[in-house]
């Protein structure tokens, strides 16, 4: 569907892409996600052929996207960044003029349009000036703009920026919706929202990917520390006699005294052994009362934070 | 490219540009109108669609074309452009024709100062509609020179006032030397004024428009490497 080949894009000396090459799968929902400045709008607007990499080549449906331009775009909706709208027309004059822009069928075209503008969630406002709208409308007047002449491929670049909690969640909502009928990339700097929404993650740094692959999979494969974490009474300071009774137990490493005197430790097991039961035993028997324990989990966060501090070195 | 120009026309009329312009423009007959028919007793319409070429497109190119390239790139829509199924010259094109547009409607109002003239005397029609159609070639050729210095800038003042200054040194670049009225508006158009289409004169302007809408499109594609 997309396939992107040794992507390099330079401003001057700066190099804001470096070498990239991925590939797309039809049907995908693909999260592209990096720190701000990492590269990610600049690999959009390549994608949609905004702006021209400097060297590499990259193919939507098979076409170049400098060599056979038109046809690469019509294959491709585009919700740019920050929403740009022409605010003086209305809603319903802005999706026409995209309809037109995108050639769209005459015949088909008054249909068309009332079907996106129905789906989208637009019919109340369609006769208001886009100027008077709130950001989430005019959010969703660019996805019906990104989605009229019905395109293959969705590219939304931060689409949840500056909507509030419950907007955030009618566009993932969308998303996921039109995810059953469109190839769909989006950009964030929101961890949470890509494991949520996506089913295969590209994590930018500084024009580098860092790693391609499924948000499950990336947390499992950070997944170095298989760690439990225990709030004890421990009067006597008895708890490192424990560390030799538990097989597949690691290390305990203090964290700190709490006010009411509890003391905060995490024992870090191998891989795959799973040692609260254990723990809970062995510290009864030292007379250790338990105050709390949990299991850590890696999440996508974490597994980021990494890949990214591991790019830098 | 008819979606663009539709699109810019109505836009034209939606904020007050449109009306501005057409004001200004017919602000201008009427006051040459006074000035070089009325008050002269002439019957030559040749000397009013003159003046209002020398004096009325400084005014009115700028406004109709600062915006075209310079708003689109600050408010970002221009990724909306560009990222569509539309070759840059399509979008050019469009863009100009829509300029041209208000121009147009401009000029057949201005027929009604032939039909006043005619209740009383009998001005010449092939100077009126020589000199129209010299007023277009003439208006493309200005039209060109706004629209690549909105293309420049995503500063709209900035790009009418280059424009300004442009149309400014066009009045007075002949006087330089013969070379320079090659690229003289003025010089071309003084030929249409006298009711006579010279070919010259039309491959003159057209060529002078042909080089600057070149020069737009080229800034426009070049921008999509550096930017």
């Amino acid at each position: 569907m997309i396939e992107v080949k040794n992507v390099t894009k330079k401003y001057g000396k700066f190099v804001a892409l470096d070498n990239i090459s991925f590939k797309i799968e039809e049907g995908e929902i693909i999260g592209l996600l990096g720190p701000n400045g990492a590269g990610k709008s600049t690999t959009m607007n390549i994608l949609t052929g905004y702006i021209d990499q400097t060297s590499g080549e990259v193919y939507v449906s098979g076409y170049d996207i400098q060599k056979k331009a038109k046809k690469a775009k019509k294959e491709i909706g585009y919700m740019p960044e920050g929403v740009p709208l022409y605010t003086d027309l209305t809603v319903k004059e802005f999706v026409t003029y995209m309809a037109e822009l995108k050639k769209v069928n005459r015949k088909e075209r008054k249909e068309k349009i009332q079907k996106i503008i129905k789906e989208i969630g637009l019919l109340d406002v369609q006769n208001k000036l886009i100027r008077n709208l709130s950001r989430g409308y005019k959010q969703r007047v660019s996805m019906a703009g990104a989605l009229i002449g019905d395109p293959k491929i969705l590219i939304l670049d931060e689409p949840t920026v500056g909507l509030d909690p419950k907007q955030i969640a009618e566009v993932r909502d969308l998303i996921r919706k039109l995810g059953k009928k469109h190839t769909v990339i989006l950009s964030s700097h929101i961890l949470s929202e890509v494991s949520q929404i996506c089913n295969k993650v590209i994590i930018i740094n500084k024009g580098k990917i860092v790693a391609i692959d499924t948000p499950e999979n990336l947390e499992k494969k950070v997944e170095g520390s298989n760690s439990i974490q225990v709030t004890v009474e421990d009067k006597e300071d008895k708890i490192n006699k424990v560390k030799s009774k538990i097989k597949g137990l690691k290390e305990i490493k203090f964290v700190k005294e709490n006010e009411d005197k509890t003391k905060e430790y995490i024992f870090e097991a191998e891989k795959d052994v799973d040692l609260r039961k254990k723990i809970f035993e062995q510290l009864s028997k030292q007379g250790i009362t338990i105050f709390e324990m949990k299991k850590i989990d890696t999440t996508l966060e974490d597994a980021f934070m990494k890949l990214i501090k591991g790019g830098k070195k | 490219m008819w979606a663009i120009m539709k699109k810019e026309l109505k836009s034209y009329f939606l904020s007050p540009i449109g009306y501005v312009v057409m004001g200004i423009f017919l602000l201008c007959f009427s006051l040459f109108f006074y000035l070089t028919v009325f008050q002269s007793g002439s019957v030559d319409l040749g000397i009013l669609y003159y003046h209002v070429i020398v004096y009325g497109l400084i005014i009115i190119v700028p406004l109709l074309t600062m915006r075209m390239f310079a708003e689109e790139r600050k408010n970002g829509t221009e990724q909306l452009l560009l990222t569509s199924p539309v070759s840059i010259f399509k979008i050019v094109m469009g863009k100009l024709l829509a300029a041209l547009a208000v121009i147009l409607i401009t000029l057949i109002v201005s027929l009604g100062y032939f039909v006043i003239v005619s209740f009383f005397a009998q001005p010449n029609i092939k100077i009126v509609l020589g000199s129209i159609f010299g007023f277009v070639l003439a208006s493309i050729a200005a039209l060109s020179v706004g629209m690549c210095a909105s293309s420049l800038t995503e500063n709209q003042i900035i790009a009418g006032i280059i424009t300004v200054a442009f149309l400014i040194m066009e009045l007075f670049i002949s006087g330089i030397n013969d070379i320079f009225s090659k690229i003289s508006i003025i010089d071309a158009y003084v030929n249409f004024a006298q009711g006579l289409i010279s070919l010259k004169s039309i491959i003159q302007l057209l060529g002078f428009s042909a080089m600057f809408i070149s020069i737009t499109i080229i800034i426009l594609q070049r921008r999509k490497l550096v930017k």
